[in-house]
């Protein structure tokens, strides 16, 4: 009887709630939640500009989140020391995303809430796909380290990328080799996880727009160590050239077994090979004459990347990698357009991102309608242990 | 004290209800967003509450149920075109389908074998969803749309938390209805003793995929909604760290309450949230607070005020015997007795013969003792008559229908009960549901009524009720019915068994050492209860040392040495065969009446 009437009083109360609810809706009131404000306009003319920068600093990409915090925060350091935009100084907040992207959706609503001008990051395309939507419809531009094609899918006019897709990688690969070197006899080695997939797809669809069937398609579980019997089933189709579509162990050991099965195929491969890993792990003779394809091919290719490695590595101690070029990079796209509209926010910022037109360590960003500024990757080859760009 | 408890209850269920719709109005668009995930969880982890914590399946498969879920709506919505609710709907069976797949490992294995295995499957799951080109591969599924509701698109994360709100506030209920009636009694009895269920005519295997089903449900509408509200799903939101979270929300709220799940789940998002520049050593603070609780608060945080009542009460009155009430007769279940003929049984263990061609009868109305020295294969023929065993040869007929080779459950319904020779109570289960739990004599599909006919469950559970309260009066127990078994003393623990047996109003008793444990006093009672039994016209066959019980209360006694019958007959007759004194003393000299 007690249960039954304390049913009664806890529908009666909840009734009154739903009438008090219905007087007003929630978060039409709640202080707080103010957006970046829609439109483009100057911002506010004084106090810090707040740059938000979502990245992975906990969880399995955490190194990824952490190489692209100090490409970003060096840029930024920069700009801060010369003066800033304006007189107005850049205010970097960093948010841990975890590589989650519920988490990033999250975040994406309380950088909204919290009124920054914009966001740099993610690190991976699968959180920067969640936040997308929510950004747009905050009018916050964004320019992510993501890569993925779906990215430009999305057709958010505040979504920008810091470097090529991932496709790019392939296609420039595959030009080169078969526009420039003229092979003809490819075979393709890749590994079953998602980026060894990826490969496989884009190179074999790269070869395909220019004519080409591969002799030799083998794919190897990710864990693989010994690509002794797949290397066999190439060996026997005698391939001009081996491309590797793996991480850089992998890769690096599958270089080394090939050599040693006395293939003398030329290897190509996308940004892995570019890698100390991938070196130890083939060996400096082995790996002579690799042919690598990737957006920022080392730390001594040019003046530029002379410079931007001496700074970070006197700012962090280490010295730079790829990610950290494509955050630093970003990160300059950003200052300039900001410097160009003078602070301003919203569409208009985003109309300034793409009216950049500047030339960084991965190339001269031109962006499209779609957020791609950089449409090409550079060849480079292995040569002693070091790569060295090719001129084509 | 607990009349209190009662009254309060519905007062701070309102409270809380007040609480859950104005929270809102307090809240910045951030914080909905973390309290819109948090509800996402809450449903979740519910749901594993219900499979792990009320059925005793460890399924570390939860987070693929969720990843059905969304993906089903993802990839419905997205590839083909289908409207939000409708690719709900099918999400929802696919996720069914899921949860009937990761069931059927728990028919073959059971607790950390089944962990490993659930595991396995889950991780099976992520891999596919990294890999196939239907889930978007890595970068997942983008434009999944808002489900619209009566007109109104649910894109407001507002208006989003009341949807959620509803959908965990009628799973909640719908678990708790589950959880306090006979479905749910028969989970918990299944998770506490799963062999002595099955005995009591619970139907472990449909049981155990039932209880997948049930978690897979509560996944899948997850599922949806977070696909609903995200509107982007990828591998990494079902990944197995996420089932550890999980995991670690329903281990710490307490696995065995509902509500401890979902203050596990809102309680661990929020201090994620809170958390967050700490995250990479969060994780190592679940870690151990998981063990902390695990061994300091086995039942979690829910598990607390119950403990601390408990304790209160143990120091302040205590259970005494002296409630014991007297015995008043065996409720008449309009059942009579059964004939039961056991004939040329053989029970092989690989080289041993346990049952050496045993054959036996036991007429309606009669009591018929099973001695025998230790060893001599007493408990194993209970076992195959039971149903436990499968036998090697021969066969037991119950009034002319074979009954050896069937299920437990099976032979339960036909009309035999037992007791355990150590106790094999429901030690979750309080009194008054270890006999409504035996006397619920419904097949496991009944089920289908929780989602249809609810009403036909709330009669069912009236009638049990009634029934059983008669039951603990006639044996004197309902001083005891809201006690956990283990809390009683041993002596009144034996009577529950016998009172659970004869709940399930059967035709042939089977009791194993009824006697063990007893004092003098508690044998004399004993011995009043069986043969109140037999005058109730059930067959009562019963396996016993203390002889001067057997000598006085049984009709017939059958002799068992070394698996074979040696001799049988009344008591006095047996008692005096060489054989007999042989087996028992390993000579021919005379045996004393007290042995």
């Amino acid at each position: 009887m007690i249960r039954r009437s304390g049913a009664a009083a806890a529908l009666s109360a909840a009734a009154i709630a739903i009438l008090a609810a219905a007087c007003s809706a929630p978060g039409s009131s709640s202080g707080g939640s103010g957006g970046s404000g829609s439109g483009g306009s100057t911002g506010a003319a004084s106090g810090p500009i707040k740059i938000a920068v979502v990245d992975a600093q906990s969880g399995s990409s955490s190194d990824l989140g952490q190489f692209e915090w100090r490409g970003v925060k060096l840029a930024v350091d920069q700009v801060n020391k010369a003066g800033g935009i304006d007189g107005r100084k850049i205010q970097l907040t960093l948010f841990d995303d975890q590589g989650d992207p519920t988490v990033g959706t999250e975040l994406a609503r309380k950088i909204a809430s919290e009124g920054f001008t914009a966001m740099l990051g993610t690190a991976e395309s699968s959180v920067t796909l969640a936040m997308a939507p929510i950004l747009q419809a905050e009018h916050i531009p964004n320019i992510t380290s993501g890569q993925s094609t779906k990215l430009l899918k999305l057709g958010s006019p505040y979504l920008f990328l810091n470097g090529p897709t991932g496709l790019t990688y392939d296609s420039t690969l595959a030009k080169y080799l078969v526009q420039t070197k003229g092979y003809k006899k490819f075979a393709l080695l890749t590994n079953n996880d998602s980026y060894g997939a990826g490969e496989d797809s884009a190179f074999t669809s790269s070869l395909k727009s220019l004519g080409i069937t591969p002799v030799a398609a083998e794919v190897v579980p990710a864990d693989q160590t010994n690509m002794t019997p797949q290397l066999n089933t190439i060996r026997s189709r005698n391939p001009q050239v081996l491309f590797i579509g793996a991480e850089e162990a992998q890769s690096g050991l599958t270089v080394k077994q090939a050599r040693s099965l006395g293939m003398t195929a030329v290897i190509a491969e996308g940004a892995p090979a570019g890698t100390p890993l991938f070196l130890s792990t083939a060996g400096v003779a082995n790996a002579d004459g690799t042919i690598v394809s990737s957006p920022y091919l080392g730390n001594g290719v040019d003046a530029a990347s002379k410079a931007f490695a001496a700074a970070y590595t006197a700012a962090y101690g280490t010295a730079p990698e790829l990610h950290g070029a494509k955050a630093y990079d970003g990160a300059e796209v950003m200052i300039s357009a900001l410097k160009a509209c003078h602070a301003c926010t919203g569409l208009a910022l985003a109309s300034a991102v793409r009216a950049v037109h500047r030339t960084g360590l991965l190339g001269t960003f031109a962006y499209d309608s779609q957020g791609v500024g950089i449409f090409s990757t550079s060849i480079g080859i292995i040569k002693n242990g070091t790569i060295e760009p090719v001129s084509s | 004290m607990n009349r209190l408890f009662a009254a309060r209850r519905p007062l701070g269920l309102a409270a809380l209800a007040i609480v859950a719709w104005v929270l809102p109005y307090r809240l910045n668009v951030y914080w909905i967003s973390v309290a819109d995930t948090a509800l996402l969880f809450a449903l979740l982890a519910v749901g594993l509450g219900l499979v792990m914590g009320i059925a005793g399946q460890v399924n570390l498969a939860q987070v693929a149920f969720f990843g059905v879920g969304a993906y089903g709506v993802g990839i419905l919505t997205t590839a083909h075109g289908f409207g939000f609710w409708l690719a709900a709907l099918l999400a929802m069976v696919a996720a069914v389908c899921a949860g009937l797949v990761v069931g059927l490992p728990a028919l073959r294995v059971q607790s950390h074998y089944l962990g490993i295995v659930t595991l396995g499957l889950a991780v099976a799951f992520l891999d596919w969803v990294t890999n196939a080109p239907v889930t978007g591969g890595d970068s997942g599924l983008s434009g999944i749309p808002t489900p619209p509701l009566f007109g109104v698109g649910l894109s407001s994360q507002y208006l989003y938390y009341y949807l959620e709100l509803i959908v965990l506030a009628a799973g909640l209920a719908f678990g708790y209805f589950v959880v306090r009636t006979s479905l749910g009694r028969r989970l918990r009895a299944m998770r506490d003793d799963a062999l002595a269920a099955g005995a009591a005519g619970a139907e472990i295997r449909v049981l155990r995929m039932i209880a997948f089903v049930l978690a897979s449900v509560y996944g899948g509408a997850a599922g949806v909604l977070y696909a609903g509200l995200i509107h982007y799903i990828a591998p990494e939101t079902f990944s197995i760290a996420d089932m550890f979270l999980l995991l670690a929300m329903v281990i710490i709220g307490g696995r065995q309450s509902l509500w401890g799940c979902v203050v596990g789940a809102i309680g661990l998002t929020v201090a994620q949230q809170e958390l967050i520049n700490l995250a990479a050593y969060a994780q190592l603070g679940y870690g151990m607070l998981v063990v902390a609780v695990v061994v300091f608060a086995p039942t979690g945080l829910a598990g607390v005020p119950s403990r601390v009542r408990r304790w209160r009460l143990r120091r302040r009155s205590g259970i005494s015997a002296a409630a014991l009430g007297s015995f008043s007769g065996v409720p008449s279940s309009g059942r009579t007795g059964a004939v039961l003929e056991v004939s040329g049984l053989v029970m092989r263990f690989r080289g041993v013969i346990a049952l050496d061609r045993v054959s036996l009868r036991a007429e309606p109305g009669e009591i018929l003792g099973i001695v025998g020295p230790n060893g001599s294969g007493k408990t194993t023929l209970f076992n195959v008559i039971s149903g436990l065993y499968r036998p090697s040869g021969g066969r037991v007929d119950l009034d002319g229908r074979v009954i050896s080779g069937s299920r437990p459950w099976r032979i339960s319904h036909h009309g035999v009960a037992r007791t355990f020779q150590h106790l094999r109570l429901f030690g979750n289960l309080t009194v008054l549901d270890n006999v409504r739990m035996a006397m619920d004599r419904t097949r496991s599909w009944w089920s289908w009524r929780y989602v249809f006919w609810p009403v036909g469950v709330w009669r069912h559970e009236r009638e049990l009720s009634r029934q059983a309260g008669a039951v603990l009066d006639a044996f004197g127990l309902a001083a005891f019915a809201g006690a956990l078994p283990h809390s009683l003393p041993y002596g009144i623990q034996r009577r529950v068994e016998i009172a659970r047996a004869m709940a399930s109003a059967p035709r042939l008793l089977l009791l194993d050492e009824p006697a063990a444990g007893l004092n003098g006093d508690e044998q004399r009672q004993l011995a009043e209860i069986v043969r109140a039994i037999r005058a109730s016209g059930v067959t009562v066959v019963l396996i016993e040392h203390n002889m001067g019980l057997v000598m006085s209360l049984c009709d017939r006694v059958v002799v068992l040495d070394s698996g074979a019958v040696i001799a049988s007959g009344v008591p006095a007759s047996v008692a005096a065969q060489p054989a007999v004194l042989e087996a028992y003393l390993g000579t021919t000299t005379l045996p004393s009446e007290a042995s």
